[in-house]
């Protein structure tokens, strides 16, 4: 299994800037915070687990250990995944829980942003989506949804 | 000498000896003539008595020497064993206990002196009755002490040369000398505010010179409940103690005129004399006794102790990561296997082969090895216990025994860690519940004194550990009466429960039988408990019981909780695990075999009902689209067994038996616990672990 590895240490930051790696799940570009970011993996087989969260696809082996997998699609709300060869698993560290894997489209690019960059997302109660999003950043013209990685990992499912 | 880093061996060699005299006090409860027992225990307080004086705790080692004293006595035939002299032993032992969690948690031995303790000790050497021995003693010890006598000792003092100079000043100045011993009331919170308000009643008639204790520790409150000085002064002796007594809180005022010959001539004061021989004769005793404790120590080592086990203590720590780095071990052999297992890869492979069996050896054995070194008896757990229904018999007022077996069975450390409390709770409640009164057995035929019996032992890969009692067992029908009364069940529910059913209600939380809450148990915080600790451990527990006979406790554990022997099995295109420990066998069952019992599938195997589980249908398995052409004539059944349950697991196919390392599935995931974790396959692919259990 071919493994890429982003070397944080190579990149440079700023202390008002925060560095993102932009995702396309969908149409959309969403930005992941690279301090949660422990390794992107290409898709591999994942092992159904029954009977669990329905947005959650299973389990991987990364290297011997164990890691689940989720759909961010189907945590949003979306339509089931489609895999391709861009498809790749983002592995995720948050706090003491271990290890995460969240499953994208396709992997782009690093950005850095300045705070200035970034604006406030005020939250449409009525948007599904909008829960897991805690800024837009601009780059380059393009607009970038800033996930807030800890909704994510938290057990809630949007209704 | 420093001898903090000797710290961590005091310690456990202390909760070793304290454990071999518990054990030992027991046996001698019973046997008071056992010889042998007296000598082990003799050897286990001196040696206690020696680490304590090492160490430099100095409270611990004049406890253990007045032990140590009476044992001498017991051995030398002066003193018998009665069944008080055992009450004092054990609050000796709980005082050094406590002595010991004292060093644990700040390396010192704490200022309790358990003089109360000391006392009754004393008392059984002199042969007078202890009063008050029970476990009280230690609250009353001040009070008990003090209310008796009443002792002037405002002359045991040594007293310096400044202080004899100020006194002889004041004698020259025409002055008189009075002695005061001072006792303050124990119920009095402020002690050097009473000290300093009778000093201060003094001082208006006179100067106080000496203070015993000095000054300083009296207003550090740093003194019992008696303090001495020694005042000069021109006014009459009555209305020095007149004024002293006015302050409140004061016991008692105890005044003498002294001469400063008396004071200055104490040493070669006659009472002095007799005083310092004492010390010399008993400074002889404890020689003698020395001696003679080396003779038994040697004596007793040769005969008696068996040769100690060359051990190393291993940081549990250090056996993890070994244990991580063969779980790694196995899983690439795993791989390697599967590489071999590889049809079309010629004959140049034979010697390929052998490699790999013979590697697959190995790391059965080194996994087998690391697990060994992880395993300690369940003794270190166990031991306590007797000890436990001693005391729970005199504070329930039964009687009762308690027969173990099986202490040598052993577990993985972290079991043995996690497993007491749960035990201790079921012995309680065999003692508190299960058992009845004296009375109540001798009317039901039964032997006044009540059985209680754990037993340990190994079942496969589990260890089962039994709590049994012979006492009244579960009355099913005030359990019924209890559960429907709490609205678990409806009344109609209830009629169609069977026996098994309503007992498991016991475990369901807050759900306590007892009449009374007792603080032995009743608190209904039991059960459920119990159940969540085992089951958290990976093991489950089971009550049986016949009315009027006793109930029966089982809790089974398992041996290891990282490395498993599992069967592996196929639905559709997923590989599960089930662990080979609770299978009981595979088999072949014809599709017309299969009966129907409240319109539920079930097989007949050698005349037991088994109910079927479809696992494509538990675990949402989506079929091919062909699968209802290719059903089949024959279905493939793990039988699996949980105590007297059994299930049959319908699986498609059989994979074989493999070795797994256990993974977690993290916290991410929940899917009421069916799953119990992962394992990754010689391919790199990962297979779920089944949980037979939840399924039965």
């Amino acid at each position: 299994m071919e493994v890429r590895t982003v070397d944080i240490n190579t990149i440079t930051t700023t202390n008002d800037s925060k560095q993102y790696i932009v995702v396309k799940i969908g149409s959309e570009q969403y930005g992941i915070d690279i301090s949660f970011v422990d390794n992107i993996v290409r898709l591999q087989k994942i092992t159904r687990v029954p009977k669990a969260q329905k947005y959650f696809k299973g389990i991987i082996n990364l290297r011997g250990e164990v890691v689940p997998v989720m759909s961010l699609r189907l945590k949003m709300c979306l339509d089931n995944d489609e895999f391709s060869d861009k498809s790749r698993i983002i592995i995720l560290r948050v706090d003491q829980r271990g290890l995460l894997g969240i499953m994208v489209d396709e992997v782009k690019e690093v950005v850095t942003l300045n705070t200035t960059q970034v604006d406030k997302y005020n939250p449409d109660s009525k948007d599904e989506q909008s829960t897991f999003i805690k800024g837009v950043g601009k780059h380059d013209d393009q607009l970038i949804s800033l996930l807030d990685i800890f909704s994510i990992v938290d057990d809630h499912e949007v209704e | 000498m420093d001898v903090s880093q000797y710290l961590d061996i005091f310690i456990d060699e202390t909760s070793e000896h304290l454990q071999d005299l518990s054990d030992c006090i027991m046996v001698l409860e019973k046997e008071p003539d056992n010889k042998d027992t007296i000598n082990e225990i003799f050897r286990a307080a001196h040696s206690l008595k020696g680490m304590a004086g090492t160490m430099g705790f100095k409270r611990m080692q004049r406890l253990t020497h007045d032990m140590e004293n009476v044992f001498q006595e017991v051995r030398s035939d002066k003193l018998a064993i009665n069944s008080q002299m055992i009450d004092v032993l054990f609050q000796c032992l709980d005082a050094i206990e406590s002595y010991l969690e004292n060093v644990k948690a700040s390396s010192t031995e704490g200022n309790q002196d358990n003089e109360a303790i000391i006392q009754a000790l004393n008392a059984l050497l002199e042969g007078r009755p202890v009063e008050a021995t029970n476990s009280e003693i230690v609250k009353q010890d001040s009070e008990e002490a003090d209310k008796t006598e009443y002792v002037f000792r405002a002359l045991e003092h040594e007293f310096s040369d400044t202080e004899l100079d100020s006194l002889k000043k004041e004698v020259e100045k025409g002055q008189k000398l009075f002695g005061f011993t001072v006792y303050i009331n124990p119920n009095c919170l402020l002690k050097s505010a009473r000290a300093f308000l009778v000093f201060r009643a003094i001082e208006e008639y006179g100067d106080i010179i000496v203070y015993n204790p000095s000054s300083q520790e009296i207003e550090d409150e740093n003194f019992d409940l008696v303090f001495n000085f020694i005042a000069s002064s021109s006014e009459k002796q009555a209305l020095l103690v007149k004024v002293a007594r006015n302050v409140s809180e004061i016991d008692e005022v105890l005044c003498e005129q002294v001469d400063y010959e008396e004071i200055s001539g104490r040493t070669i004061d006659d009472e002095r004399i007799s005083i310092t021989e004492d010390n010399v004769q008993t400074n002889n005793t404890a020689v003698a006794v020395k001696e003679q404790q080396k003779n038994s120590t040697v004596k007793g080592q040769t005969n008696a102790k068996p040769v100690t086990n060359r051990t190393v203590r291993v940081d549990i720590e250090k056996l993890d990561t070994l244990m991580n780095q063969v779980s790694e071990l196995i899983i690439a052999k795993n791989s390697l296997v599967s590489i071999s297992g590889q049809e079309g890869q010629g004959n140049q492979n034979q010697s390929f082969h052998e490699q790999i069996e013979y590697l697959e050896r190995i790391t059965t054995s080194l996994h087998e090895s690391v697990m060994k070194a992880r395993m300690v008896p369940i003794e270190s757990v166990v031991n306590k216990f007797p000890r436990m229904i001693r005391d729970l018999s005199k504070k329930l007022d039964k009687k009762m025994e308690l027969y173990m077996s099986g202490e040598e069975t052993e577990l993985d450390r972290t079991v043995v860690d996690q497993i007491g409390d749960p035990l201790q709770h079921l012995l309680r409640n065999s003692a508190d519940h299960g058992l009845e009164s004296a009375e109540v057995r001798k009317k039901a035929g039964k032997p006044e004194v009540g059985s209680i019996f754990l037993n340990a032992y190994q079942e496969g890969n589990n260890v089962v550990i039994e709590v049994r009692d012979d006492g009244n067992g579960i009355d099913t029908d005030s359990v019924k009466a209890k559960a429907i009364e709490r609205g678990i069940v409806s009344e109609e529910q209830a009629e169609s429960l069977t026996k098994q059913e309503i007992i498991d209600f016991l475990f369901l939380p807050s759900f306590s039988m007892a009449k009374t809450v007792s603080d032995v148990s009743g608190r209904g915080v039991g059960l459920d408990v119990v159940k969540s600790n085992i089951e958290a451990l990976g093991g489950d527990v089971e009550v049986s019981s016949t009315l009027h006979e006793g109930s029966k406790f089982t809790v089974r554990l398992p041996l290891t909780l990282a490395i498993i022997q599992a069967l592996m099995v196929e639905i559709e295109n997923e590989k599960y695990a089930i662990a080979l420990a609770s299978i009981q066998n595979i088999e072949d069952i014809a599709v017309e075999d299969i009966k129907y019992v409240q319109a539920k599938e079930v097989i007949i195997i050698r005349g037991i009902v088994i109910p079927l589980i479809r696992l494509d249908k538990v675990l949402d398995i989506e079929r091919s689209a062909d699968f209802a052409e290719r059903s089949e004539e024959n279905l493939t059944v793990v039988i699996v067994r949980k105590g007297e349950n059994y299930a049959g697991l319908v699986v498609d196919r059989l994979m074989g038996q493999q070795e797994i390392v256990i993974k977690s599935i993290g916290n991410y995931i929940n899917n009421n616990k069916i799953i119990s974790g992962a394992t990754i396959l010689g391919d790199g692919e990962v297979a779920l672990i089944l949980d037979a259990n939840t399924l039965i």
